[in-house]
C-alpha cells in the first residue's frame, strides 16, 4: 500500500472529485468541437451536429452495453457484426415477410439477448477466453446475418412509406427543423444503465467479478449467473443499436459491421473503463464514444480522409490503456 | 484405444495429427460424393490457393499463441500489406520484386508494433490486436485513397510473381508453403527462439528467473507473426489478384482455427506446426467443399466459429483434467 | 474469562507425505484472547483452516456452543459465527467499504440496493468498534490496517462469536496495532472468543490471556500469559530436539575472499537497509520467521524485483543488476522457494530445463545441440542421483525432491559461483533432504558460495557457517555458527523493533 493513499483519502484532487478520467475526456470532447469548429465553418452547421449525432446512436448504445463485460474483465467483440445480423433479420421479416415493424424490432432485440446468453455461457460456464469466444460469435453472427438476408442489402421502411414511424423515434421533423430525439433516448438509457451499474445487484456483482472473482465466489454469490448477465446486457444493447442503425441509415449491408465493436469498446476504454476490469462507468463510456464520433465526422472537415479516424482510434485506444497501466504501476510503487 | 495411443509410431506422429489427417481424408471423400465435380485437380488447386495465404497466417499466429498471447489483427494486416505494396507497384511504379519486399516489411512492422506493446508495456494482447486491426485498415484505406488494388495478371510483364503459386498445373506454392512450415517447425523445436517462446508460454516467470530476456523473445514471436502476414499477402494477391481496403477480419478466425485445431493450446506452451498445417488444409478444404455444395461463404464463417469454440473448449477441459 | 465456547479435540490431518496435525487439541473461552504460537509449519494455520471448513479433518471433534459441528466451507462457518480474518485480505478493491462489508447480503429498496442504509449500518458498526473509517470510501484507497478493520467490522456484522486473527499485525504500523488492540479488548469485553496467531512475542504478552504452543503439527502446551515469560514460550516453541550433527564450527578458511557484498539494500517495506558479505566457499544461512523479508532480499539482489537503492559488489567490483539476466551474467543463480511457479517449466523435459539458463552454450550454429544438451543433463542426473527413467521425461512427472534437483542442475550447468537456495528442502522427503544437504556441502567445498534461506531451525544450524537473522524487513542479527543456538536466533527473529 502506498504512502500517498494512506494520507490521500482526504485530499482528493479536484479532477478526481469531478469524475476523474470522465472529466478530462469531456474536456477533450469540448476541445475537439472547438478545434473543428474553428478550423471549418461548415462544421459549425446544424446539419453537421445532426450527422454526428446520427452516427453516435448505435455506437453509443453498443458502448453502454459492452461496458458491462468490460468491467467484468472480459470483452464482447460480437456486438458489431451482431448489430448487422439482428438488423438484417428484423428487416428481412418486415420487408420480405410483411411482419409489422414493431415485431421486427422485437426480433432484433430478442436475437441480441440470445446471442448475449450464448456468449455468457461460453465465457462464464465453459471458461473460454472472452476475446476468443466472442471473436467466434462475431464470425457466426456475420454468417447468420448474410444467410437470413440472402446476401442482399435490406432497407427498413424508408421515410414516407408505411411503417416508417420507427425512424421518428430517433429523428423527428417539427416545423421543418430536425430534432435529434435519439440523443434523448441515449441519455435516458445511460441514466438507466448507470443506475443498474451503481445501484442494483447486477451492477454491483459485475464490478465485484472484475475486481476479484475468487473473493466474489467466496462471498457466496452466484457468480456464473451475474457473469452471464453482463454479456446478456451487452447483447441486448447490440439489439437496440441494431434498431438505431436501421432507423438512421437507409440500407443495411450484409458482411459489414466488423469494426463497429472497436469504436464502442474504444469509446468505453477512453471513457475510463479499465481493460483489466473492475473500473468503469456508463456515462464515461458515452463521453468516450463522442471522442470517436467527433474524430470520425470532423476529420474530413480539416481535409483528412475519414479513414484517418480508424488509425487515430487505434492509437488513442492504446494510449488510453497505456495511461491505465502506468497509473497502476505508480500506485504499486 | 489406449494401446494404440501408446504405439511408438503413433506417439512419434502424434495421435491428434493422425486423427486430423483422417478427418481431412473423410471430408474429401464426403465432398467428392456430395459435391458436383468435386473430385479432380481443379478443385484441389483452388483449395490450395486458399490454403497458402491462410497457411502463412496460421504458421505465424502459432508462434504468438505459443507464448500464451493472441493476435487477431493478422487478417487486416495481410490486407494492409497487400494494398500498400500493391499501390506502390501500380501507382508509383515500384518494381515487382521491391513491392513484394515492401509487403513483407509492412507485415513485419505491424508485428514489431504489436510485440513491443505486449512484451515491453504489458498491454493485453487482445487490446493490441483490436487497435492494430483498426490501424491496419485505416492505413490501407488512407494509403490507397479507399480504392481497391489489382495486381498484374499472370500474362502481363510483371505477372511472374504469380508463378509463386503454380507453374502450369504444378503447385509451386505448396512446395514453398511446406518449406516454410518445415522452417517454422525447425525454429520452434530446434532453436533457442522456439525453446524460449514455448517455455515462456508455459511459465514466463520461471524463464525470466533463469536469466532469459523474455521481453525480447516474446516480441520476436509477434514479429514472426507479422512477417508471416506480410508473406501471406503475397500469396493472397498471387491467387486472387484484387484486394479491397476495409476487409480481412474473417481470416483471423480461420487462421486461429487452423492453429487450435492442430493442437496448439490457447494457454500457451504447447504448439505443433504439423498440426497447424493439417488444420489449415481442413479449413481450406471446408471452404472449397461448402462452395461445391452450393452453400455461400457465410456457412463457412459459422462452421469455423463453431470449430474454434469446440477446439478451445476441448483444450480447456483437457487442462482442467490435468490439474 | 467465561465458559468454553469452542473446543477442538484430537484433530488429526494428513496431507500426502506430511502429517500436518497430530491429534491436536485446542479450546477458546468466551471473553478471552487465546494466542496460538509456533514456528513456521507448526500447523497453526492448518488447524484454523480445519476449523473454518477450508480443510476437512481426518479425525477428531469440534464442539461449538455445546454442539458437535463440522463446517464444509467458510460460508457455513461464517453463518454459524466463526470468522477468520485472513493475513491476505479478500477484498474487492473497487467497491466501497460498506459495499464490501455487506457483499452478498445487500439491503434493498425495491430493486435498488440501498447504499444509504448500508453506509449507515456500516457507520454504526464502526462507531461500536470506535473505528474512524468513512463507509463510502473506496476500499483500495485504504491502508492495509484500515482494510483489516473493515474485515473485523464485517466479521462483527455476521454476528461472530469466535474471531480468528491470522497474523493481523504483520502488515500494520505501530499506531494501527494500538488501534487494533483497542478493538480486540472491546471485543473481549463483549464476551467474544478470540484466537490470535502471531509471531510477535511482545504483542502476545500485551494482548493475550492464554498461549497455546504447537510444534511440528503437535500440541505442546497451554500457558496463562501472565504467569509465563518470553523465554518459556520460546523454549516450548523450539523444543529440545537433538539434531543430526549440527555444524560445530565454520568450514570457511580464514583467508577466504569476499565474493558478494551487499550494502544498504532497500526494496520496499520488506527490505530495509540490508547489508552483508558472503565469502568464497561459505554457506550463509538466512533465518527469520515467515514474512521477515528474506525472500524479498534475495529477489532484489537477483534483480527479480526492482530495488530502490543499495550497492552490490561481486569480487570487489561494483555491479548493476536490474534484471535476472544481469544477475545470471554476474554468476548468481537463484533457486526459488516456489519451484512450480518460479523454478521449472513443468511441461518441458529434464534436459530442456537443465539448459534453460545456459542454452547459448549448447548450440550448434543456429540450432540447439540436443545431443550435447541431453549429455550434460544426463551428467547431472547421474551426479545428483535424480530418479528418472530418462532425461526426456517431462518435469511435471517428477517428485518434489527430484524437481528440486533439476533446478539445482540448471544452475550447476550454468556454473554459477554464487547460489541462492530459498527454502531448498520445502516439501521434500527426508531422504532427498539429506542428499540436498550433502550436495550443498560439496558445492561449498568446491568453492561455491551459498546463501541459504530457511525457516527450519535445524536446517539453519546444520548447514550454515554463519547466520544472518531478519525480522520485518531488517537485518536484526548476525552470528557465527559457533555462537548460534536456537534460542539466540529465535530471540533475534522475534525482536520487537520500533
Amino acid at each position: 500500500m502506498s504512502k500517498s493513499s494512506a494520507a490521500g483519502t482526504q485530499n482528493k484532487s479536484v479532477i478526481s472529485r469531478l469524475g476523474g478520467q470522465k472529466f478530462i475526456v469531456l474536456l477533450v470532447v469540448i476541445g475537439l468541437i472547438i478545434f473543428f469548429g474553428a478550423a471549418s465553418p461548415d462544421f459549425r452547421k446544424y446539419s453537421t451536429a445532426m450527422s454526428i449525432l446520427d452516427y453516435s446512436y448505435y455506437i453509443a448504445l453498443m458502448a453502454i452495453g459492452v461496458t458491462f463485460p468490460l468491467i467484468t474483465g472480459g470483452v464482447d467483440l460480437s456486438i458489431g457484426t451482431g448489430l448487422i445480423c439482428y438488423s438484417l433479420t428484423g428487416g428481412f421479416l418486415i420487408v420480405q415477410k410483411g411482419w409489422p415493424v414493431g415485431a421486427g424490432m422485437l426480433v432484433a432485440l430478442l436475437l441480441g439477448i440470445i446471442m448475449g446468453l450464448f456468449n455468457g455461457v461460453l465465457v462464464a460456464v465453459m471458461n473460454l477466453p472472452p476475446f476468443l469466444a466472442t471473436l467466434c460469435t462475431c464470425m457466426i453472427t456475420r454468417g447468420l446475418g448474410s444467410i437470413f438476408a440472402n446476401r442482399l442489402g435490406i432497407s427498413w421502411p424508408t421515410s414516407g412509406t408505411e411503417g416508417s414511424w420507427f425512424r421518428n423515434i430517433f429523428k423527428i421533423t417539427v416545423n421543418g427543423t430536425k430534432i435529434p430525439l435519439g440523443f434523448l433516448w441515449v441519455l435516458l438509457l445511460v441514466a438507466l444503465m448507470a443506475f443498474v451499474l451503481n445501484h442494483t445487484k447486477i451492477g454491483r456483482y459485475t464490478i465485484a467479478i472484475g475486481s476479484n472473482k475468487e473473493a466474489t465466489i467466496l462471498s457466496g454469490i452466484n457468480v456464473k449467473f451475474y457473469h452471464i448477465m453482463a454479456y446478456v446486457i451487452s447483447g441486448f444493447f447490440a439489439g437496440l443499436a441494431a434498431i438505431a442503425y436501421s432507423a438512421v441509415f437507409s440500407t443495411v449491408q450484409p458482411g459489414t459491421g466488423a469494426g463497429f465493436e472497436l469504436e464502442a469498446i474504444g469509446g468505453a476504454i477512453i471513457g475510463g473503463v479499465s481493460a483489466s476490469g473492475g473500473v468503469g462507468s456508463v456515462e464515461g463510456s458515452l463521453i468516450g464514444v463522442f471522442v470517436i464520433c467527433l474524430l470520425k465526422t470532423g476529420l474530413p472537415y480539416i481535409g483528412l480522409q475519414a479513414n484517418w479516424q480508424q488509425i487515430i482510434t487505434g492509437l488513442v485506444l492504446i494510449g488510453a490503456v497505456l495511461i491505465d497501466i502506468m497509473k497502476k504501476k505508480k500506485e504499486k510503487d | 484405444m489406449e494401446k494404440l495411443k501408446q504405439n511408438p509410431i503413433v506417439v512419434k506422429l502424434g495421435f491428434n495429427r493422425i486423427v486430423l489427417c483422417g478427418v481431412l481424408l473423410l471430408m474429401y471423400l464426403l465432398f467428392s460424393v456430395l459435391g458436383e465435380n468435386f473430385a479432380g485437380i481443379p478443385r484441389i488447386l483452388s483449395a490450395l490457393n486458399y490454403a497458402y495465404f491462410l497457411g502463412f497466417l496460421s504458421l505465424g499466429v502459432t508462434f504468438v499463441i505459443a507464448t500464451g498471447g493472441i493476435d487477431f489483427s493478422i487478417g487486416p494486416v495481410m490486407f494492409c500489406s497487400a494494398l500498400v505494396s500493391g499501390y506502390c507497384l501500380t501507382s508509383y511504379g515500384v518494381p515487382m520484386a521491391l513491392s513484394l519486399v515492401i509487403s513483407i516489411l509492412v507485415g513485419a512492422l505491424f508485428g514489431t508494433f504489436n510485440g513491443y506493446l505486449v512484451s515491453h508495456w504489458s498491454v493485453p494482447p487482445f487490446i493490441v490486436s483490436m487497435a492494430s486491426m483498426n490501424i491496419a485498415k485505416g492505413v490501407a484505406s488512407v494509403f490507397t485513397k479507399t480504392q481497391s488494388v489489382s495486381w498484374p495478371q499472370g500474362t502481363s510483364e510483371q505477372g511472374w510473381f504469380r508463378s509463386l503459386i503454380k507453374v502450369g498445373n504444378f503447385p509451386v506454392g505448396l512446395v514453398i508453403f511446406l518449406a516454410f512450415a518445415v522452417i517454422c517447425s525447425v525454429i520452434l523445436n530446434k532453436t533457442r527462439a522456439g525453446r524460449y517462446i514455448l517455455s515462456l508460454g508455459s511459465n514466463r516467470e520461471a524463464v525470466r528467473l533463469s536469466g532469459v530476456n523474455v521481453k525480447k523473445w516474446e516480441m520476436l514471436a509477434y514479429i514472426i507473426c507479422g512477417t508471416m502476414a506480410g508473406i501471406a499477402a503475397i500469396f493472397f494477391v498471387a491467387a486472387y489478384t484484387t484486394v479491397q481496403p476495409g476487409y480481412g477480419d474473417q481470416y483471423n478466425n480461420e487462421a486461429i482455427a487452423g492453429c487450435v485445431m492442430g493442437g496448439t493450446s490457447m494457454a500457451g506452451g504447447l504448439a505443433s506446426i504439423g498440426g497447424t498445417v493439417i488444420g489449415v488444409f481442413i479449413i481450406a478444404l471446408l471452404q472449397e467443399g461448402i462452395l461445391a455444395l452450393h452453400f455461400t461463404k457465410d456457412y463457412q464463417l459459422i462452421i469455423t466459429g463453431i470449430i474454434v469454440i469446440v477446439a478451445v473448449y476441448a483444450d480447456v477441459v483437457a487442462r482442467r483434467r490435468k490439474n | 474469562m467465561g465458559e468454553v465456547i469452542l473446543t477442538m479435540k484430537e484433530i488429526d490431518k494428513s496431507f500426502p507425505g506430511v502429517h500436518a496435525l497430530d491429534h491436536v487439541s485446542f479450546e477458546v473461552r468466551k471473553g478471552e484472547v487465546h494466542a496460538l504460537m509456533g514456528e513456521n509449519g507448526a500447523g497453526k494455520s492448518t488447524l484454523m483452516k480445519v476449523l473454518t471448513g477450508i480443510y476437512k479433518k481426518d479425525s477428531g471433534t469440534i464442539v461449538y456452543e455445546g454442539k458437535e459441528v463440522e463446517f464444509h466451507n467458510t460460508r457455513e462457518a461464517q453463518d454459524a459465527g466463526v470468522v477468520i480474518v485472513h493475513q491476505e485480505l479478500n477484498m474487492l478493491g473497487h467497491l466501497t467499504v460498506a459495499q464490501n462489508i455487506f457483499i452478498g447480503r445487500e439491503f434493498k429498496k425495491g430493486i435498488a440496493i440501498d447504499d444509504k442504509k448500508m453506509n449507515e449500518e456500516a457507520a454504526k458498526l464502526f462507531d461500536m468498534l470506535h473505528i474512524d473509517i468513512d463507509p463510502s470510501e473506496t476500499m483500495s484507497n485504504l491502508t492495509v490496517g484500515k482494510q483489516q478493520m473493515c474485515e473485523i467490522a464485517k466479521a462483527i456484522s455476521h454476528k461472530a462469536k469466535v474471531i480468528v486473527f491470522d497474523e493481523p499485525s504483520a502488515a500494520l504500523t505501530e499506531a494501527e496495532i494500538d488501534e487494533l488492540f483497542k478493538i480486540i479488548r472491546d471485543l473481549r469485553k463483549q464476551q467474544l472468543g478470540i484466537v490470535y496467531i502471531s509471531h510477535r512475542m511482545d504483542e502476545i504478552k500485551v494482548i493475550t490471556d492464554r498461549v497455546t504452543v504447537m510444534r511440528d503439527g503437535t500440541y505442546v502446551g497451554t500457558l496463562i500469559t501472565e504467569e509465563c515469560t518470553k523465554d518459556d514460550i520460546i523454549n516450548m516453541m523450539v523444543g529440545r530436539v537433538i539434531y543430526e550433527d549440527p555444524k560445530q564450527h565454520s568450514m570457511v578458511p580464514e583467508n577466504a575472499p569476499v565474493v558478494l557484498k551487499v550494502e544498504h539494500l532497500n526494496a520496499g517495506r520488506m527490505v530495509q537497509d540490508v547489508s552483508f558479505e558472503l565469502r568464497k566457499g561459505e554457506i550463509l544461512g538466512f533465518s527469520g520467521l515467515m514474512g521477515a523479508g528474506r525472500t524479498e532480499t534475495a529477489r532484489a539482489i537477483f534483480g527479480a524485483d526492482p530495488k530502490e537503492s543499495g550497492d552490490i559488489y561481486i569480487n570487489g567490483t561494483k555491479v548493476t543488476i536490474n534484471s535476472p539476466e544481469d544477475a545470471v551474467k554476474c554468476g548468481i543463480g537463484y533457486l526459488s522457494e516456489d519451484r512450480k511457479r518460479y523454478g521449472i517449466v513443468v511441461q518441458k523435459t529434464i534436459a530442456e530445463n537443465s539448459t534453460m539458463a545456459t542454452l547459448e552454450k549448447y548450440m550448434k550454429g543456429l540450432f540447439i545441440n540436443k545431443r550435447a544438451e541431453r549429455g550434460i543433463a544426463q551428467e547431472y542426473v547421474d551426479s545428483l542421483a535424480t530418479k528418472t527413467p530418462s532425461v526426456d521425461q517431462l518435469v511435471v512427472n517428477l517428485s518434489g525432491g527430484n524437481q528440486q534437483k533439476v533446478v539445482i542442475a540448471k544452475w550447476l550447468v550454468r556454473n554459477c559461483d554464487i547460489l541462492i537456495f530459498d527454502e531448498p528442502t520445502r516439501g521434500i522427503d527426508v531422504g532427498a533432504k539429506n542428499e540436498i544437504y550433502k550436495l550443498m556441502n560439496k558445492l561449498a567445498e568446491e568453492g561455491k558460495s551459498i546463501i541459504m534461506i530457511s525457516s527450519e531451525m535445524t536446517e539453519i544450524l546444520r548447514m550454515s557457517d554463519r547466520i544472518i537473522v531478519m525480522c520485518e524487513g531488517k537485518k536484526t542479527g548476525e552470528v557465527d555458527i559457533e555462537e548460534a543456538s536456537q534460542e539466540t536466533i529465535m530471540n533475534m527473529a522475534t525482536r520487537e523493533i520500533s
